[in-house]
């Protein structure tokens, strides 16, 4: 494990400034097979954990950071964050290759109706213009009290307990509406054919398309 | 899509929701994924849809407060003390997210605990030292010693899940109903109801029981090793190597008195004890590192500690304060 060689060295040369980067990658050896449990099953892939454990070991190691609260924690949602990153990557390099091939007359992803000007070359701004219609309908789709809680959630930053205050209902009550609305809008997304491709991805469906196709950060 | 997808996608809403928490229980959260294969593609679908929304979030605040809405929802009554209630939150500074959650203590009644309990656990209680030691008291009694430069991390409803890095001595109330486990380095240290010292560093974890007994377990290890009373367990992970022997339980836990004591101890080990519990750092060739010390060294003052580490071990002392260097003397 040329790894945790590396921990010990730094842990003796590591001047005292960095204490508090140190004490973060202590805890990330701590808790690096737990983390890697997580991420085998998040990614589907053990090979791509591996690959966000380093990732995580670079972060962790170059990391001025304060005092952490909960460090703990902090490494999952680290971890949890990178999972997402690629996963983000993965779906914009998706939709990009998917612009191409509809550019080049191949076959029409998105239901007609989805399409704004079906005449225009599908450029990011439209997909993107397209992308906040989509959003915007399956809000105004939603509920009342599910609309009500998502807007104060996301547009006003309000946290769950401040919702529960501000309309008068219980935590879990918020936490309802807000599930509902998530559900809704990946809904209203998935219909459009958002995830169509990024969906076969994870058991290795499309020809050709490498799971891992972004470089670097 | 079927309800059993529908209802995937629910319980992966919800654990988007807890996860920008303090509080999420990412364990709870691990064995939710490990259950079914299609949760982790649906927690990704519910995630990047939260993602798009907040991208997108300028253009589509106005989305609900606007006529289009009136028109769409004519019976939307309460939508007339929605928008001045809306109105109003809107000049509200738009403060850090993260930032408020982590001072959130949240009360563990949330929602879903029929579909998936425990998305919470009460937020972990996290020590820290420097160059002094703390005492900490468990609501069952129990406490603990925490050694200086050491954290000890601890969680769970019932605080049965601890952290440590660095020294700790433990008294534990016995309470077969809370199996408390320990995180130290690789190891988990459980099965618990006793008095024990840990001292995790880098990646040598050393156990010692002085009452009562122990389980020691790692997934380095191929079976889990049980240590009684007046039994110390000397973990390695670099060199990949365990092994037990007796310790004197009247020397456990005796750096509170001030006094480290050592039986064929690595000196690498040695120095690592005094940079944690004299505040004294000294570096030496990897030559030195695996070679024995037995005895005692008195800490009140670190150099001092130091100068009779190297006499006794017959190694000369260079460098000065701050930055001491232990050598092989010249032959």
């Amino acid at each position: 494990m040329p790894c945790v060689e590396v921990v010990g060295a730094n842990w003796e040369m590591e001047s005292q400034e960095h204490a508090d980067a140190d004490g973060l990658v202590l805890l990330f050896e701590m808790h690096r097979a737990e983390l890697l449990r997580f991420l085998t099953v998040r990614c589907g892939s053990a090979e791509e954990a591996e690959d966000v454990v380093q990732d995580m070991w670079i972060k962790v190691s170059g990391l001025a950071t304060g005092p952490i609260t909960n460090g703990r924690a902090y490494l999952f949602r680290m971890a949890n964050n990178l999972v997402l990153d690629r996963a983000r990557g993965r779906r914009r390099s998706m939709k990009r290759e998917r612009a191409w091939i509809e550019a080049e007359g191949g076959g029409v992803a998105e239901p007609p109706e989805d399409r704004k000007d079906p005449g225009e070359p599908a450029d990011e701004v439209i997909a993107r213009e397209q992308e906040a219609q989509v959003l915007r309908d399956a809000i105004a789709d939603l509920p009342e009290g599910a609309q009500r809680a998502l807007r104060l959630y996301r547009f006003e930053g309000l946290g769950q307990r401040e919702i529960a205050d501000v309309m008068g209902i219980s935590r879990s009550g918020v936490e309802k509406h807000l599930a509902l609305a998530m559900k809704k809008l990946r809904q209203a997304l998935a219909d459009c054919g958002m995830f169509d491709t990024a969906a076969s991805q994870g058991h290795g469906g499309q020809s050709g398309r490498k799971p891992r196709m972004e470089q670097g950060q | 899509m079927n309800r059993h997808d529908d209802q995937i996608l629910a319980e992966a809403a919800r654990w988007h929701l807890a996860s920008e928490d303090d509080a999420m229980d990412w364990d709870a959260f691990t064995l939710w994924l490990e259950a079914d294969p299609r949760h982790s593609a649906a927690y990704d679908e519910i995630a990047l849809s939260d993602d798009l929304l907040q991208q997108h979030s300028s253009v589509l605040e106005d989305v609900g407060t606007e006529a289009e809405v009136e028109q769409t929802r004519p019976v939307a009554a309460p939508a007339t003390g929605d928008t001045s209630v809306e109105g109003a939150e809107i000049v509200r500074p738009a403060f850090g997210r993260r930032l408020r959650w982590a001072g959130m203590a949240i009360a563990a009644t949330l929602a879903a605990v029929l579909v998936v309990p425990q998305f919470i656990s009460p937020a972990p209680e996290v020590y820290q030292t420097a160059a002094g030691t703390q005492k900490i008291a468990l609501d069952d009694g129990s406490t603990i010693i925490l050694a200086p430069r050491s954290s000890l991390t601890v969680e769970g409803r019932d605080q049965d899940h601890m952290a440590l890095s660095g020294g700790a001595l433990f008294d534990i109330r016995h309470d077969p109903d809370r199996p408390l486990t320990i995180t130290a380095g690789r190891l988990q240290i459980s099965d618990i109801g006793t008095r024990f010292d840990i001292q995790a560093q880098d990646e040598r974890v050393r156990v010692a029981v002085t009452e009562g007994k122990v389980e020691v377990s790692s997934e380095t290890l191929s079976a889990p090793v049980h240590l009684a009373a007046g039994k110390g367990l000397l973990y390695d992970a670099a060199a990949g190597t365990a092994s037990v022997a007796a310790v004197r339980t009247q020397d456990v836990g005796d750096w509170q008195n001030g006094r480290l004591s050592y039986d064929d101890a690595p000196l690498a080990l040695v120095v690592a004890d005094l940079r944690r519990y004299a505040g004294v750092k000294v570096d030496m060739p990897d030559a030195l590192r695996d070679r024995r010390f037995s005895g005692t060294l008195v800490i009140g003052d670190g150099d001092a500690a130091l100068r009779d580490l190297a006499q006794v071990m017959g190694l000369r002392l260079g460098g000065s304060a701050g930055a001491w260097r232990l050598e092989q003397p010249a032959s």
